[in-house]
């Protein structure tokens, strides 16, 4: 705990100043953009009305934008549950060579680039993709199988893709911290294992499982990048539909305004159920034994016909898209057959200027790396501002402005951007910095989640005498806090990179000519076709993003190592998807 | 402004000193994959030393025009010449005041464009090429499915085996919406709902329907009524069907205009000239499969054997088009819902 959180005494005017920095940036690009939108949405001719909310949700297609992305949310939840709660059952109960790797893959969704995983699902899931090509030359079948790609179901899959790992991660820890002695006593008392399972155990676990499932809603119900790349025009979702308001034939700024202040409507309110979600796990695991793994069950005989029954399909669906990615990116199609090549890569690295992309390949990959490093490197200083303003100064107020970009969605975020960038001071800005701003509001929360603990958990004696010997706030600050701080920084800095590098819904609101990223690149690619140089690239971007996400584990371990307290370990780092790109 | 399409300039990081001077089309991406695209640059820069022509194409005609339009009214846009709008869109277009007028004085090739392709009186826009939009089918498709007309669309048969576009996003999707309204009056949105079973997906652009038909993801297409001479010139082998509804083609004329904006007005009337040239039109054909618009040029023989043109070609008045196309798609999204 900070030492003094109510001492402002003396402290006060270098308080209120260190707060300018953070209220300032966030005033100019944040609160007054998102105010741009409340006008454009609920003005007509300066004068304030709900006749544009009244009027979109009057609108038919409007309702059913809304009634889709929650039905698919829910189903895409239910899927999840069902696909990641065997996988968190199995995490927790068998031992088995692989299980720390199997275990570490789950934060994988976290970071994989979602544009890259819808374009997995078209080549292995479409009508001619590896999935049915393999499964019409086994069987000699004269009509692909599998139709999944174009239905509703193509959007929930990928979902379930990204989230059931997120259940499973879940379920894993809330079983492990769980106390074993209840079902032991149950199984002593001579209840059977499915009984104590059914009587004891899943109690315990429902309070994580309803988190799990809030989470995995939230974050569907924003998704944007997969039901704009597999859903086609009749699976759109509200964030879809306000992209479409801002770059389709009827295109009018203030309806997209509209039915971004509904979405931002439904986010709060999500947001809002999801914290009470959260805070109700945490209130549950309060005072369990933490960090325990001993096995619920003794372990009876495997039953490893069930589990490959699970497991297969499991991994079709987990590995395929991906899969299907990489080794098309290595393969150039014939009508005979697929060869070998690497012309794909080739392509992409190319600095010709490619009229699809709007952008040189290789251009986009720079833009992508540049405006990565720059929202990095913004988010730190802002996260660690933030986190620096609110150790000083507890005020739930103050927390909420502070975090309020977490609450709003990428999509909004990006039109609140657009209409900012048309105006002073931000038109002085080139496009790119528009993307650059958007993804440090995106991230910048993470990170202040991430520092906050590490620094509520440092002891401030060190810092005292650091004053005590005369050293200046900002030079106490730079020689003693953020050593200490270190690798908690750079895990912070790593995964703000990841996330960044991956993000494709401000992206898509606001890139243009020169502000062209790898995940917009890839969209334009699978737009004209070219699967080829979209998996080669899609590749590029997973693995420096796995690079990115790597450097955050290690850096996150290596904190833990040292320090032993278990503040950012992974059970923050599930709540660190908040808003992101689903 | 100096232009710095393309660099990392775009983040203000300095190196916007770009060496020629940037020309900036915008255009349907299906016109820079197939059209005479490459000619048309490499035309223009010979007559131009020193300045480069960038095409910009990353998404349907359609959505480039709203992206236009809205790049526009920021204050800021990159493009000189728009290639790829239709009269679906040229109501918005000149509402919305996207192009200046051209001096014909300055396009010597306009003399040889018949009067009844020049859609736009007010002189902002010129055709560069014109077809029809038809339904095309592979081989895949048994004969007796073969759709010829409105109502064969709707058998129960060809369940999921249509790919069309997004009337909002795509020209050819919005000649489609167009055409059934023009076939069907009032009573148009009765027969949407009980196509939609019929459709595999309706997607963004052209070019990736067109893709996707190719690589045998559905047997029929939305596309254009010169597809069975593109398959036959292209391998040989006219294994495309071209089919017109009730004998009817949404006539598709496509044209070009000047961005308000731009500050090189005299390179945007020599570009539109070059496009306009023999050497160009006789180019559209056999790339953009497309009709040529200059009288002067003959059709390739094969071409015009298997070009169809449909017996009645169905065009909608650009007045009426404007005064309800706002209407039309806020009912053809209702109509997605269901």
């Amino acid at each position: 705990m900070a030492g003094h959180p109510r001492q402002l005494t003396g402290r006060g005017a270098a308080g209120a100043a260190l707060a300018l920095l953070p209220l300032l940036f966030l005033g100019v690009a944040f609160f007054w953009p998102l105010w741009d939108v409340l006008r454009l949405g609920l003005q007509i001719d300066g004068r304030w009305t709900g006749e544009r909310l009244q009027a979109a949700l009057s609108d038919p297609y409007v309702r059913r934008l809304i009634l889709f992305t929650l039905e698919q949310a829910a189903l895409s939840a239910l899927l999840s549950l069902g696909l990641g709660f065997p996988l968190g059952w199995f995490l927790t109960r068998y031992r088995f060579p692989g299980r720390r790797l199997l275990r570490a893959f789950t934060i994988v969704p976290f970071v994989l680039p979602s544009i890259t995983v819808a374009l997995g699902f078209v080549l292995f899931f479409g009508r001619s993709g590896h999935l049915n090509r393999f499964l019409m030359a086994l069987f000699g079948l004269g009509e692909p199988p599998i139709r999944v790609l174009y239905t509703l179901w193509a959007v929930v899959l990928a979902h379930a893709f990204y989230n059931a790992p997120v259940v499973a991660r879940f379920v894993n820890a809330a079983w492990e911290r769980a106390d074993p002695t209840p079902v032991e006593a149950a199984r002593t008392l001579g209840a059977r294992p499915l009984r104590a399972f059914l009587t004891v155990t899943l109690p315990l676990l429902v309070p994580a499982v309803l988190s799990a499932l809030a989470l995995v809603f939230v974050l569907c119900t924003l998704s944007f990048s997969i039901p704009l790349a597999l859903g086609g025009a009749r699976y759109a979702t509200v964030e879809v539909g306000v992209y479409l308001y801002t770059r389709g034939v009827v295109a009018s700024f203030p309806r997209a305004a509209a039915l971004a202040i509904l979405t931002l409507g439904l986010s709060l309110v999500l947001t809002y159920l999801h914290l009470w979600g959260g805070g109700m796990f945490s209130a549950r695991q309060g005072g369990v034994r933490l960090g325990s793994t001993v096995p619920l069950f003794t372990r009876e005989k495997p039953r490893r016909a069930l589990w490959l029954l699970y497991l297969l399909p499991a991994a079709v669906v987990f590995l395929g898209p991906i899969g299907a990615v990489i080794a098309d990116s290595f393969l150039h199609p014939a009508p005979g057959g697929a060869s070998p090549t690497l012309h794909w890569y080739r392509m992409i690295a190319s600095p010709a200027w490619n009229p699809f992309i709007e952008s040189s390949p290789l251009a986009a990959v720079r833009t992508s790396l540049l405006v990565g490093g720059g929202a990095t490197a913004l988010s730190l200083v802002l996260g660690l501002s933030v986190s620096a303003v609110l150790r000083r100064v507890r005020s739930r107020v103050l927390e909420t402005v502070l975090m309020a970009p977490l609450a709003v969605s990428s999509v909004v975020l990006g039109l609140a951007l657009l209409l900012a960038f048309r105006r002073p001071p931000l038109s002085a800005l080139r496009g790119g910095w528009a993307i650059v701003l958007a993804h440090t509001l995106i991230v910048y929360p993470f990170v202040v989640r991430a520092i906050r603990p590490l620094w509520d958990a440092l002891d401030p004696a060190l810092s005292e005498a650091a004053r005590t010997l005369g050293a200046s706030p900002f030079a106490t600050f730079r020689t003693v806090t953020l050593p200490l701080l270190g690798s908690g920084v750079l895990a912070a800095g790593a995964f703000a990179f990841a996330l960044s590098l991956g993000e494709m819904t401000a992206v898509a609101m606001l890139s243009g000519p020169g502000a062209m990223t790898m995940p917009m690149a890839i969209y334009h690619f699978l737009g004209s076709r070219d699967f080829g140089a979209a998996s080669a690239m899609a590749t590029v971007l997973m693995v420096t993003t796995a690079l990115a996400a790597w450097a955050w584990d290690r850096a996150g371990s290596r904190w833990l190592k040292r320090d032993g307290a278990l503040a950012v370990s992974r059970p923050t780092a599930e709540n660190q998807a908040v808003p992101g790109d689903a | 402004m100096k232009r710095f399409i393309g660099s990392v300039a775009a983040l203000a990081l300095a190196t916007s000193a770009v060496a020629a001077e940037q020309f900036v089309v915008y255009a349907s991406r299906s016109f820079v994959r197939w059209g005479p695209a490459a000619a048309i640059e490499q035309a223009f820069e010979a007559a131009h030393p020193g300045v480069d022509l960038v095409w910009v194409a990353p998404a349907g005609a359609a959505e480039m025009l709203s992206r236009l339009i809205a790049e526009l009214s920021a204050g800021r846009t990159d493009a000189d010449v728009f290639l790829g709008i239709t009269a679906g869109s040229l109501p918005r277009a000149l509402a919305e005041g996207v192009f200046r007028p051209f001096d014909p004085d300055l396009i010597p090739n306009l003399a040889f464009i018949p009067e009844d392709l020049r859609v736009d009186p007010s002189n902002h826009v010129l055709p560069f090429d014109h077809g029809y939009i038809a339904f095309v089918a592979s081989p895949a498709l048994s004969e007796d499915l073969l759709p010829r007309s409105f109502t064969d669309l709707l058998r129960p048969e060809l369940g999921g085996k249509i790919i069309l576009q997004d009337p909002r996003t795509s020209e050819t999707g919005l000649a489609f919406l167009l055409w059934t309204v023009a076939h069907f009056g009032d009573s148009w949105p009765q027969y949407w709902r009980a196509l939609l079973p019929n459709l595999l997906t309706i997607t963004r652009g052209w070019t990736e329907a067109f893709a996707m038909f190719e690589a045998g993801e559905a047997p029929l297409v939305l596309s254009y009524s010169t597809d069975a001479a593109y398959a036959y010139l292209t391998v040989g082998e006219a294994k495309y069907r071209v089919l017109t509804l009730d004998g009817e083609g949404y006539r598709l004329i496509e044209g070009l205009g000047i961005v308000r904006t731009t500050r090189r007005a005299d390179l945007a009337h020599a570009l539109i000239d070059i496009v306009l040239s023999p050497e160009i039109q006789e180019l559209i054909p056999t790339s953009q499969w497309m009709f040529p618009v200059h009288s002067g040029v003959a059709l390739p023989p094969d071409f015009a054997r298997l070009a169809v043109v449909p017996e009645h070609p169905v065009f909608l008045d650009p007045g009426e088009v404007a005064q309800h196309l706002d209407d039309w798609i806020s009912q053809w999204q209702a109509i997605l819902g269901n």
